[in-house]
């Protein structure tokens, strides 16, 4: 790619609101300066030190157009350089660190909200497919999964039931850690044993949170002046698949695999299994199996071998997007759980870990990927 | 102004909003095409003019290489089962018809789902009254019987359907909080208006909030703030459109309240026709609320403002 | 640091209502023709920058998810930037950066909206928060109507001086081939048109259009490869202000100047009157246009009335405003920002056909949308510095 890269970017500071099903006594602005200012805190560095804000969010979410216009306050980018990215807030990290290498700024704050608990996160879904000849059959992200799911247990000859270990999995870690609501135990529910999308049931999906997340990506000069443990960023790809789902590779995610090869070669990593410490975004257990595949973590198919007890102590520590999906904020959330965790800030993750990688995705059926890889020195 | 406590005597807990738009949609033209042959119980695919993938339903376009799809070809309604997923909206299916090389995705309809299989046999199930929709094709229904067909050229095809109606509907609770909830508590029970003072700025800001953008310092005291202000800015409403909740001709009003620094939206009202023509209303005028018998807990607990005497901001 | 160009741009021909094309199948017109413009096809384009108007517009959500196979964009980095009225310009800026950062060489931004689809003023409505005034509210224009209202006042933007931008802008429009709205109006006609929102009216409002646009951008030894007729962009920068924050000027936009200020500098522009040659300025009412004059600085504050009375500011003036027509010649909302510097590289280009503006060095693009929030600045440039 010809990547000239004078400048380095480090993530100083990062910070979220508790995860919740519903946060019904909160505006998104309550929850956005929440995560914003405690962001900022550990930094030393105060708002007049931010120079630009990057923010996702989504108007469909917001029941807003332009929403990012009425949250400019509550994410302090008053007078400041502002720009909303209307994707996943892993995107808008990028961006931000876009444009520290690129010079344009020492100081970026990056913002991601959702408060799903206002709507039916299924509008929110169902409006990403065209409206012609998708929506109106009942492509959402549910049939999407189940549609995956099918045909990639029936192509690796794995017994649906066994998925049970993938939402355990994430469920448990979620119960340690404090920052969402979700037990354990409540998956002892009926309700999360329904068929949602068959062979999926509600426990395979990521269930929608209420919740902000905020970082703080600074250049090296700054970084090195606030923080003794800088987390550098040493990697970012994105790619995105077509739209027709039907039009998709089965059982596999290309668009993910290009995403993590272009932040491979950035930071010369050769596969997710260099990093200590790796969060992934999934709709789904079988779409999680399905991106650690892509990423390189497993071989095709063999991505279950992950979840037998003891193994890859580094994957979703913070119990990933299952428990707790901040549908616009998930992936971000995932850049600040492995920033956390290499940068010492975190109660979860493997000790001494210096590597990580996060991931993110977008639109119907897992469409968009990102990729961002880390590193303490 | 006085400084009050701040804590309201009920939980505002949220207010129920809907958005509600009509739209004509443009599918385009090889999309209209499959869509209007759909009442001929046709089905119209797209070969790409750069890969040669047949896709249906038919395209502008190949999201495989990004090349022009413009030939159109008749597919047959049948095809293997590939997939699907039982849903609450129905079964949905990856069906790969017959001559095609990208799955179709839509419905199973008939019958038990557990019958199904992987790799079955389907056809088509037709919309006794078409509607020029896709669903006029109500989806697919076991055939163990039916027979490979092939694609054919398209030859003459329909005029394609140019517009679809669609009405989107989005419901939501938006949450008080507790400075829209101490704000609106306040305006419901006791038509008392309340705001924040910034520690920093010393500004009064209304609605509350637990920041001040221009400080991003957090808020310090509630303060009771008149119902009497400055109009720093209006309009006089002529236009009429779709969704509008106030009849035309009204004055849209930007008013900041006497003690505060930020703008209330709401009308100026009790103006006769004259005064609404000739645009006597301006900026710096002195205006007051005039309550409402409603209780809502909202902007619309107040009918409107009123011009009233006094010197004007300047 | 490495220099940025423009080395492609591609418009359709706006118009009230395409019912041949779906807004993917439009978006995808202005990309070929940019492509078809700069000589490259979709496999030289290193990623994808789409910026389209608030998805509610359009009713669908994130529409460049959809917009990929129009696009031809499959496996490419592909990410929507939206901030409202101003958002192609916005997205122009994301794709500097990554040029700028290294991390791509070729990015196309694609811009559109096709406003014949919606229901115009109940979408733009929903820009008010839910608890404070959208049962009031018509769309933006009662909003800019009042604050019209008030610096008619203070600054002596009067009704007469608008209409002269709208007969100024519509008149330009008859030039330009993509114009979607030719033809001509009097200041009486502008006058005496129907109050809509008073002060606006009918023809202080631009043609609520369908439309697109592109623009491929380049880091600087490509571009001179691709092309011996880049647009070299000298500064760019997007600012926003709080909605509601205290004491918020609605007589002179803080974030404008604080963009202008930054790109001035960037660009060595120290007299924006003399030094540009043209300026393309997003005016989504008249009244907007006069305001701008002001917060670019090419007029002193109260100096817009005089400024569009002098003349300096029509096609043969001394400093050209809008000689593609601007909003007033097409509007579709989401690629207008974008629209505006699509126009500033073809001026100092020389590719701007019956527009041009004779030996255009140095043009000026604003951009902006929201609350009259959100701002944005551009300087294009025929020559490198
Ligand atoms: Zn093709
Ligand atoms: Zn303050």
């Amino acid at each position: 790619m010809g990547t000239d890269m004078k400048n380095r970017a480090a993530v100083v500071g990062s910070a979220q609101t508790e995860f919740r099903g519903a946060w019904s006594d909160r505006q998104h602005v309550d929850l956005i300066t929440q995560a914003v200012s405690q962001a900022l805190l550990g930094t030393g560095l105060r708002m007049a030190d931010v120079d630009f804000v990057i923010d996702s969010g989504s108007d469909f979410l917001d029941g807003r157009s332009i929403s990012n216009c009425g949250f400019l306050g509550a994410m302090g980018a008053h007078h400041k350089e502002e720009s909303r990215v209307e994707e996943d807030g892993l995107w808008s990290a990028v961006y931000a660190t876009t444009k520290i290498l690129a010079g344009s700024g020492s100081v970026g704050l990056v913002v991601a909200y959702s408060k799903s608990s206002e709507s039916d996160p299924r509008n929110f879904w169902s409006t990403l497919a065209e409206p012609f000849t998708q929506r109106p059959v009942g492509l959402d992200q549910h049939s999407a999964a189940g549609l995956y799911a099918q045909r990639y247990l029936a192509r690796y000859g794995i017994d649906p039931e066994a998925l049970r270990a993938v939402s355990d999995r994430a469920w448990a870690a979620a119960s340690d850690n404090s920052w969402v609501d979700a037990k354990h135990a409540m998956l002892a529910d009926p309700y999360w044993e329904e068929f949602v999308a068959t062979p999926l049931r509600r426990r395979d999906m990521a269930r929608p949170v209420d919740g902000a997340v905020a970082l703080v990506v600074a250049a090296e000069h700054v970084a090195r002046q606030v923080t003794n443990r800088p987390v550098w960023i040493t990697g970012m790809g994105s790619a995105i698949d077509q739209h027709f789902l039907a039009a998709r590779d089965a059982t596999s995610f290309p668009a993910a695999a290009a995403a993590a090869a272009n932040a491979f070669r950035m930071s010369g990593a050769s596969s997710a299994r260099d990093f200590d410490v790796v969060e992934v975004s999934a709709g789904s257990t079988v779409g999680e199996l399905m991106v650690l595949e892509a990423i390189g973590l497993a071989e095709p198919g063999r991505a279950m071998d992950l979840y037998a007890p003891g193994s890859a102590p580094g994957l979703n520590a913070s119990g990933g997007s299952l428990p707790a999906d901040v549908v616009m904020a998930t992936g971000l959330v995932r850049l600040h759980e492995v920033a956390s965790q290499l940068g010492g800030r975190s109660a979860h993750g493997p000790t001494g870990a210096t590597t990580g990688l996060a991931h993110g995705a977008g639109g119907i059926g897992m469409q968009n990927h990102c990729v961002v890889t880390l590193e303490t020195s | 102004m006085t400084t009050t406590a701040g804590l309201p005597r009920e939980v505002m807990g949220a207010m129920d909003a809907r958005l509600s738009m009509p739209y004509t949609l443009t599918a385009g033209a090889a999309t209209g095409v499959f869509l209007a042959e759909l009442a001929q119980q046709r089905i119209v695919g797209t070969r790409c003019s750069a890969c040669e993938t047949i896709r249906v339903p038919a395209q502008d376009f190949c999201g495989d290489c990004g090349g022009d799809a413009h030939d159109l070809v008749i597919v047959p309604p049948s095809g293997d089962l590939l997939a699907w997923t039982v849903t609450d909206q129905g079964t949905v299916a990856l069906v790969l018809l017959d001559g095609t090389d990208i799955p179709f995705l839509h419905q199973v309809v008939e019958g038990d789902p557990a019958a199904l299989s992987m790799g079955a046999r389907v056809t088509a199930v037709w919309a006794a009254e078409p509607q020029g929709a896709v669903m006029d094709l109500m989806g697919f229904a076991l055939a163990p019987s039916e027979p490979v067909h092939a694609v054919e050229e398209a030859g003459e095809t329909a005029t394609p359907i140019e517009q679809l109606n669609y009405q989107m509907v989005l419901d939501y609770q938006h949450a008080y909080g507790h400075f829209y909830g101490s704000l609106f508590d306040g305006i419901k029970n006791d038509r008392r208006i309340r705001g924040v003072r910034c520690p920093s700025c010393r500004n009064v800001l209304v609605p509350p909030r637990a920041y001040c953008e221009a400080c991003f310092v957090r808020t310090g005291d509630w303060v009771d703030v008149p119902d009497t202000g400055v109009l720093q800015a209006c309009s006089v409403v002529h236009i009429e459109f779709i969704g509008q909740r106030v009849p035309p001709p009204y004055v849209y009003a930007e008013i900041v309240l006497d003690g505060t620094s930020t703008r209330l939206i709401h009308t100026v009202g009790g103006l006769s026709a004259e005064a609404l023509r000739s645009g006597s209303v301006h900026p710096g005028s002195r205006v007051q609320a005039v309550w409402s018998d409603r209780r809502t807990g909202s902007l619309s607990d107040i009918d409107f403002f009123k011009v009233i005497d006094g010197p004007a901001d300047e | 640091m490495t220099q940025i160009a423009i080395v492609g741009t591609g418009q359709t021909v706006h118009s009230r209502r395409r019912l041949d094309v779906s807004q993917a199948g439009l978006a995808r017109e202005a990309v070929t023709e940019a492509l078809l413009d700069a000589g490259l096809g979709m496999d030289d384009i290193d990623a994808v920058v789409v910026a389209s108007g608030p998805a509610m517009f359009g009713s669908v959500n994130q529409p460049e998810k959809w917009l990929v196979d129009a696009l031809g964009a499959r496996y490419k980095p592909v990410v929507r930037v939206t901030s409202g009225g101003g958002t192609g310009l916005a997205g122009a800026l994301q794709a500097m950066n990554q040029i700028k950062a290294g991390l791509a060489r070729r990015v196309l931004v694609v811009a559109y909206d096709k406003l014949s689809e919606g229901a115009l003023q109940a979408s733009i409505s929903t820009l008010y928060d839910p608890f404070w005034g959208r049962e009031f509210a018509v769309g933006i224009m009662g909003f800019s109507a009042a604050y019209w209202r008030a610096r008619m006042d203070k600054l002596g933007h009067t009704e007469e001086a608008a209409a002269m931008v709208s007969v100024k802008n519509r008149k330009n429009a008859m030039l330009n081939p993509k114009a979607h709205v030719k033809k001509e109006v009097t200041v009486e006609e502008v006058l005496a048109s129907k109050p809509l929102c008073w002060p606006i009216k009918l023809l202080d409002v631009p043609p609520i259009s369908d439309g697109a646009c592109a623009v491929i951008l380049a880091a600087e030894d490509d571009a001179a490869a691709i092309t011996d007729r880049p647009a070299w962009i000298r500064g760019m920068a997007y600012y926003s202000e709080a909605d509601n924050g205290p004491n918020r000027s609605m007589l002179q936009s803080v974030p404008l100047k604080v963009a202008a200020a930054r790109v001035y500098q960037n660009a060595g522009v120290t007299n924006p009157r003399r030094q540009f040659d043209v300026a393309e300025l997003q005016e989504p009412y008249t009244c907007f246009e006069l305001s701008y004059y002001e917060g670019l600085g090419l007029c002193p504050e109260g100096g817009a009335a005089e400024l569009i009375a002098s003349g300096a500011t029509e096609m043969s003036g001394d400093i050209p405003v809008n000689p593609s027509g601007g909003c007033m010649g097409a509007n579709p909302i989401g690629a207008t920002a974008l629209i505006r510097l699509a126009e500033a590289a073809m001026q100092v280009t020389g590719k701007a056909g019956a527009h041009q503006i004779g030996g255009a060095e140095l043009a000026l693009v604003q951009a902006g949308g929201g609350w009259a929030n959100l701002r944005g600045v551009a300087v294009v440039g025929a020559t490198k510095d």
